[in-house]
């Protein structure tokens, strides 16, 4: 006899049983520490003048000479010295905070404190990072024509709303790859 | 309120999908889960900004009088005083009372750019699929007690840090090396990484059991 197939409902996957297991509350919890620990460490790491004289920003001069290039693949006339991005109409200087490394950490501290297989994370961390500098590529170049065209909405659209969107975007990436590419479990049996 | 019809009763496509997310299929059905809150976290992202934007003006002024309040646990006399900036609602001047008129304002700062955060926090508790508004709307009332508590920590230290590394030879004659090490650190942390994670640590605390395939608690 066929089965009657059961009508999707709206719950998530996993939630079955009504109470949670002191093992699931562990698992919790090292998540938790795992990932400000990670994330506090790599920040502390980035910190150090050695690491951010020879590491982070020769990054961010690579993130200032691909967005060079994109805003001249938009017609803007732009020159690029160090970390700074020039017009004859607006410059910025790119530096920690713009440069998505704060995203990448955040990813990368939450991919590595989740329980996944280290292939799925090492795809993860792959992935996460080529896309959240495509994001943050749109960002930069998004924010150097805001100052071109519509340099009011420059201060706000700096801080409040592309620091957002990037971190949002990074989130919401970390989300998928733990409920699609790191194998989310099972769903528990209901007790 | 009509009952919900049956798969097949909504038509072949109905059906397929009903079959292709039965709990034979858990990956359909995680995979579903997890759009569905991407939608639902875009849907809420401009609702959360307006409120955030209407509240901001009122939220700022609390920050700055609840900041003020702590520094002054660390003082004696009570010589800091934190103003709001006369033409800007986001703007804000720290002042030492116990400096001469002329240099009292020792710094201007932004103080909106202590919570945006708040927007982040409000979409990504309320897009959870599958989980109860009053259990949501709980997870998030918490979630804002712990982020408010860290922006009034976060304009504390930022005025200590103001104190200790940028007033020059007063900041070198009343802060040591390791002082001036510790709050810079501090700073940076706060200000950088665990403002921008914290809406996700927040959310991960209330929700991670659904992406560990861990079973939901029992709520009321």
């Amino acid at each position: 006899m066929a089965r009657r197939p059961v009508p999707p409902t709206d719950r998530p996957p996993t939630e079955a049983a009504p109470r949670q297991s002191p093992p699931a509350r562990r698992r919790e919890i090292t998540f938790l520490v795992l990932f400000v620990v990670l994330l506090g460490a790599g920040f502390a790491l980035i910190s150090l003048n050695w690491v951010n004289d020879h590491a982070i920003e020769p990054f961010t001069a690579g993130v200032a000479r691909a967005s060079a290039v994109a805003l001249r693949l938009l017609g803007q006339d732009v020159e690029m010295r160090g970390t700074i991005l020039r017009s004859s109409h607006f410059a910025v200087n790119i530096r920690n905070g713009c440069n998505g490394v704060e995203a990448m950490l955040i990813f990368l501290a939450a991919v590595l404190a989740f329980p996944a297989p280290w292939r799925a994370r090492a795809a993860g961390l792959a992935l996460g990072v080529v896309a959240i500098q495509a994001v943050n590529l749109v960002r930069v170049v998004a924010l150097f024509l805001t100052g071109v065209y519509l340099p009011r909405f420059f201060d706000a659209s700096h801080t409040v709303i592309w620091q957002t969107l990037v971190i949002l975007f990074a989130v919401l990436l970390w989300i998928f790859w733990a409920n699609r590419l790191a194998g989310g479990r099972e769903p528990a049996a209901a007790g | 309120m009509s009952r919900p019809r049956p798969a097949e009763a909504r038509g072949p496509r109905g059906a397929r999908r009903a079959a292709a997310a039965t709990p034979a299929n858990p990956a359909k059905l995680r995979a579903g889960w997890a759009t569905r809150f991407l939608r639902n976290v875009l849907l809420w992202l401009l609702p959360a900004w307006a409120v955030w934007a209407l509240v901001t003006p009122l939220y700022n002024g609390f920050l700055l009088g609840a900041a003020q309040g702590l520094l002054h646990l660390t003082e004696r006399p009570d010589v800091t005083a934190l103003y709001r900036h006369p033409a800007s609602l986001h703007d804000a001047y720290i002042a030492r009372l116990d400096f001469p008129p002329a240099r009292r304002l020792v710094k201007p700062f932004r103080v909106t750019d202590a919570h945006f955060h708040l927007v982040l926090a409000a979409a990504l508790f309320l897009a959870v699929p599958g989980v109860p508004w009053r259990e949501r709307l709980r997870s998030l009332g918490w979630a804002l007690l712990a982020i408010v508590a860290f922006d009034v920590l976060l304009i504390f230290l930022q005025v200590k840090t103001v104190y200790a590394t940028a007033l020059g030879p007063w900041s070198q004659a009343h802060y040591g090396p390791f002082a001036r090490n510790a709050y810079g650190l501090a700073w940076h942390l706060f200000d950088l990484p665990f403002k921008l994670a914290l809406p996700f640590a927040l959310w991960a605390g209330f929700n991670l059991r659904l992406l560990l395939g861990e079973p939901a608690p029992e709520h009321g």
